[in-house]
């Protein structure tokens, strides 16, 4: 089981998180830096299997949520997160044995590996999606099964709210609105689950692929050999998986728009040759689809990632920007991802492309 | 009439160099080595600029330094000052305290002096909780008590809304009289970690700002020049001593950002790549409408990450310094990416030295008719050929990378090392080298303008896009005539839009820069050459 112990390994874990975050997810900045502050204390996260938490235990997930520019202002306390936790098991009447991440990518990535640290209660090795996923009931928790509420929202202030829906969608939408009223970022508890429920409904070993990936990363660039042949032969190795370079070049272009209350762009790339290929990536909080010249290459709910060509430092939307050299990788997303009732809630459709999914390995 | 003259410095790590300036034109330059103390190579620049020129001292109307000493100094942990921090955000924000994340030396010599506060703002810029005045009052009485004379103050959503730690600060000032204060919303944008990591540097340079500026105004006061001195700022334009010693973290990246608006100057070219070919590295940057092109991603100074805006420049390990290697015969030849710097002059080849640089293969090409030509007849013509085809490519490479479109657009080459560069450069419309190339920084600290910025944001739902995009650009233009600009002739320099998510409505995070020439010098110098700006 991997640990994470020095800050070595968070930087692993966050730039893994950012890679995973698919464009999205959220700057893991605040959240490493909460998380050092953990491990400054002398306090270290306990990450266990997603197969040896017991059938009857309570599992909840704890995430950030809102406006990733206003988490960078508000940040985090301890206590917000211990009280969200007391307030969970007030409300279920039990207390919690274990905590797992609902979405590895990007920030979230962390908070439950803090309140671990914090608390002593365990950290499921998986999360609700294996990448970033840009609304509540995009997750394997929600797709077999599993209700997003009741949940605890709480923001530092001190205000609270406890609510309970009939399906994940109105709790996306109740989410949304208590968000805007609190001041656009907020902290919550999620997704309470039984052990069997965990175990038949995660994405398993993310948090310890997450670490890997990032690790992996940082190997190759301080050894010898090929940065992304070596991220690409991990990505590869992760069995059932698969990873490709989809294009490697120049971005000469990036657009951004807020409309219903996303962020939604394309950015362009063209070879450092003088081919006349085009590669576009659209972004809807997350990179959704990958085209080049006009064909499919990978889409939602595979995993596009766009790195820093040198360095492979994964970027994340919002810091694309003309003239940056890069390359575009393109993996399959855990089977569970992939299931007729998965694609029904977060295939290429649910975010308004006009065309099927196609499994990587069928279009590179 | 007399027309105004001005002194442009640049007082880098190597070399302090020095123009004066009548208008747009360039009446004398020099270079000198610089000091130790800073201090000695700027009176010895002044007093030769001035021996040069003959003129009449009293026709100086203004001297423009651009320094790096400040950045040096921190990066280097020298003078630093033991920094007191407000946070004003509780009950936000105690997860992640003041200077997590910075490296252990620092926080040592800085002294972990953090006072956490209730208060702050939300994104709208109203107040989540009443400032605990009376728990700021303790705080500031317990560092005085400590011997802490700088501090820092940082709420949450300060640069929405400001005032709150202007209030803060008159608190801080009672309590502790002889303090001086950084109030985090002056020196950086939104994202409260990075502004206040900017905020603890500037603090901690608070000492030595002060010296320094005290030692330049000595140094003119020596050779007799009575004129007002300003200092570059990080884009490009000018700030009084009075604010660079109190904002020094303001001046760090002035050095890059003067030898591109020295180079647009100096070519009166306002939309081009600069660059800037030195000893060790090319430092290439984007000139747009005769500023450079800033950063949009955090940057780190000495190990801490802040949200500075920084000229965007690429540096690569290529200049008339770096060292040529043969690995094995033939075609496998490597350069640089290190280089023998400043000792040039004794280790190249054609200055009898024995180490093959980059400036031994321009001079055996003809490029450039320095040293001992005959010491380099010898090399073989097709290890310089090879040699020239990786100069040019990797230049080539770096400002395809430099540039947003491949529309070919004008190079600029300023800096000694220009002299490796002799054949059309592809994405290059033209390659110009203009004269006074060697000083084009000081040429950029000598012409420089006043700025104002504002970066905040702003709710469309109130006033529309075009009102926010108004009001923002109203509030940037007032900052520069705050800062000094002549009112009437600021322009907008820069406008940029980054729309946020899970907000009620339409909400936009809008940053404007506006520049604008001096007050101080309109009498005289009815345009201030090289403004890069259309009127």
């Amino acid at each position: 089981m991997i640990s994470i112990k020095t800050p070595t390994d968070i930087k692993d874990l966050a730039r893994g998180a950012v890679l995973l975050g698919t464009g999205g997810g959220g700057d893991p900045y605040i959240g490493e830096l909460f998380l050092q502050a953990q491990l400054d204390k002398g306090r270290t996260p306990n990450i266990v299997p997603v197969d040896s938490i017991a059938d009857d235990a309570l599992v909840i997930t704890i995430a950030g949520v809102g406006s990733p520019p206003v988490m960078l202002e508000y940040l985090v306390s301890d206590d917000t997160l211990l009280e969200i936790l007391a307030r969970m098991e007030t409300l279920l009447g039990r207390k919690v044995d274990a905590l797992i991440s609902a979405e590895i990518g990007g920030i979230n990535s962390m908070f439950p590996l803090a309140l671990s640290a914090m608390t002593g209660l365990p950290v499921l090795d998986g999360d609700g999606v294996g990448r970033a996923v840009p609304r509540t009931e995009m997750c394997t928790f929600s797709i077999y099964g599993c209700l997003a509420t009741p949940a605890v929202v709480l923001d530092e202030l001190g205000n609270s709210v406890v609510f309970e829906t009939i399906d994940d969608l109105t709790a996306e939408a109740v989410l949304r609105s208590i968000t805007a009223a609190l001041g656009a970022s907020l902290f919550g508890a999620f997704y309470p689950m039984s052990g069997a429920q965990a175990k038949a409904t995660a994405v398993r070993n993310t948090v310890t692929q997450t670490q890997e990936i990032g690790r992996c990363i940082r190997t190759a660039r301080d050894g010898s050999g090929d940065v992304f042949a070596q991220l690409l032969g991990y990505l590869n190795s992760r069995p059932g998986r698969c990873a490709h370079l989809l294009f490697d070049g120049k971005i000469v272009d990036v657009t951004h728009e807020t409309r219903d209350g996303w962020h939604w762009g394309r950015v362009t790339i063209v070879p450092l040759t003088a081919s006349k290929d085009v590669f576009t990536v659209d972004i809807q909080n997350e990179f959704t689809v990958a085209r080049f010249n006009g064909r499919t290459v990978t889409v939602m709910p595979d995993l596009i990632s766009i790195l820093d060509r040198e360095s492979a430092e994964p970027i994340t939307a919002e810091r694309l920007a003309y003239g940056q050299r890069v390359k575009v990788i393109g993996s399959s997303a855990d089977p569970l991802l992939r299931t007729p009732k998965a694609l029904a809630v977060m295939g290429p459709r649910n975010f308004g492309l006009d065309e099927d999914f196609i499994p990587i390995e069928q279009l590179v | 009439m007399r027309e105004a003259v001005r002194i442009g410095i640049d007082v880098g790590g190597t070399n302090t160099d020095g123009v004066l300036m009548s208008g747009t034109e360039v009446l004398t330059s020099t270079k000198a080595a610089t000091s130790q103390d800073v201090r000695s190579g700027v009176v010895e620049t002044v007093t030769r600029l001035l021996d040069d020129w003959k003129g009449p001292r009293d026709r100086i109307e203004a001297v423009m330094i651009g320094t790096t000493q400040f950045v040096n100094a921190f990066v280097e942990r020298r003078g630093l000052e033991p920094v007191a921090i407000f946070r004003i955000a509780l009950p936000r924000g105690k997860g992640v305290p003041p200077m997590a994340g910075w490296p252990s030396d620092l926080v040592q010599s800085l002294g972990a002096h953090i006072y956490m506060v209730r208060g702050g703002a939300f994104y709208t810029g109203r107040e989540y909780i009443p400032l605990d005045e009376e728990g700021l009052r303790q705080a500031a009485l317990d560092a005085h008590a400590k011997g802490v004379r700088s501090t820092v103050i940082c709420a949450t959503f300060a640069p929405m809304r400001p005032e709150l730690e202007v209030r803060a600060a008159a608190i801080v000032s009672a309590a502790m009289p002889d303090t001086r204060i950084t109030l985090s919303a002056e020196v950086g944008g939104l994202g409260l970690i990075d502004r206040e990591n900017a905020s603890i540097i500037n603090a901690s340079l608070a000492l030595l700002s002060r010296r320094v500026v005290t030692s330049l105004t000595a140094a003119f006061r020596d050779a007799d020049v009575r004129a007002p001195i300003y200092l570059s700022q990080n884009d490009g334009t000018l700030i009084t001593t009075e604010i660079a010693e109190r904002f020094p973290i303001l001046t760090c990246s002035a050095g890059p950002t003067n030898s591109i608006r020295g180079a647009a100057f100096l070519t009166n070219i306002e939309d081009a790549i600069v660059a800037d070919i030195g000893g060790t590295t090319t430092d290439i940057g984007f000139l747009s409408k005769g500023f450079p092109r800033e950063t949009t991603a955090p940057n780190h100074i000495g190990g801490v990450r802040t949200n500075l805006r920084m000229p965007d420049v690429l540096s690569v390990g290529l200049g008339g310094g770096s060292i040529l290697r043969h690995i094995g015969a033939g075609e496998a030849l490597t350069i640089g990416p290190d280089s023998v710097g400043f000792r040039l002059r004794e280790q190249a080849w054609v200055f009898g030295g024995n180490t093959l640089t980059t400036t031994d293969i321009a001079v055996r090409a003809g490029q450039a008719k320095i040293g001992d030509p005959s010491r380099v007849a010898h090399l073989p013509d097709s290890l310089v050929a090879t040699a020239l085809d990786r100069i040019h490519h990797r230049i080539e490479e770096a400002i395809d990378q430099v540039k947003t479109s491949a529309r070919a657009m004008p190079l600029i080459l300023v800096g000694g090392g220009h002299i490796l560069v002799s054949r059309q450069l592809r994405g290059a419309s033209e390659v110009l080298r203009p004269r006074y190339a060697e000083v084009a920084n000081a040429v950029g600290a000598a012409i420089a303008l006043v700025s104002g910025r504002v970066e905040r944001m702003y709710d469309l739902a109130a006033s529309g896009r075009a009102g926010a995009l108004e009001a923002a650009k109203n509030e940037a233009i007032a900052a520069a005539v705050q800062a000094g600009a002549q009112p009437g002739a600021v322009e907008i320099i820069d406008v940029s839009e980054m729309p946020m998510t899970h907000m009620k409505s339409g909400s936009v995070q809008i940053r404007v820069r506006a520049a604008g020439p001096l007050a101080a010098l309109a009498s005289t110098a009815n345009r201030v050459p090289g403004a890069g700006i259309s009127r």
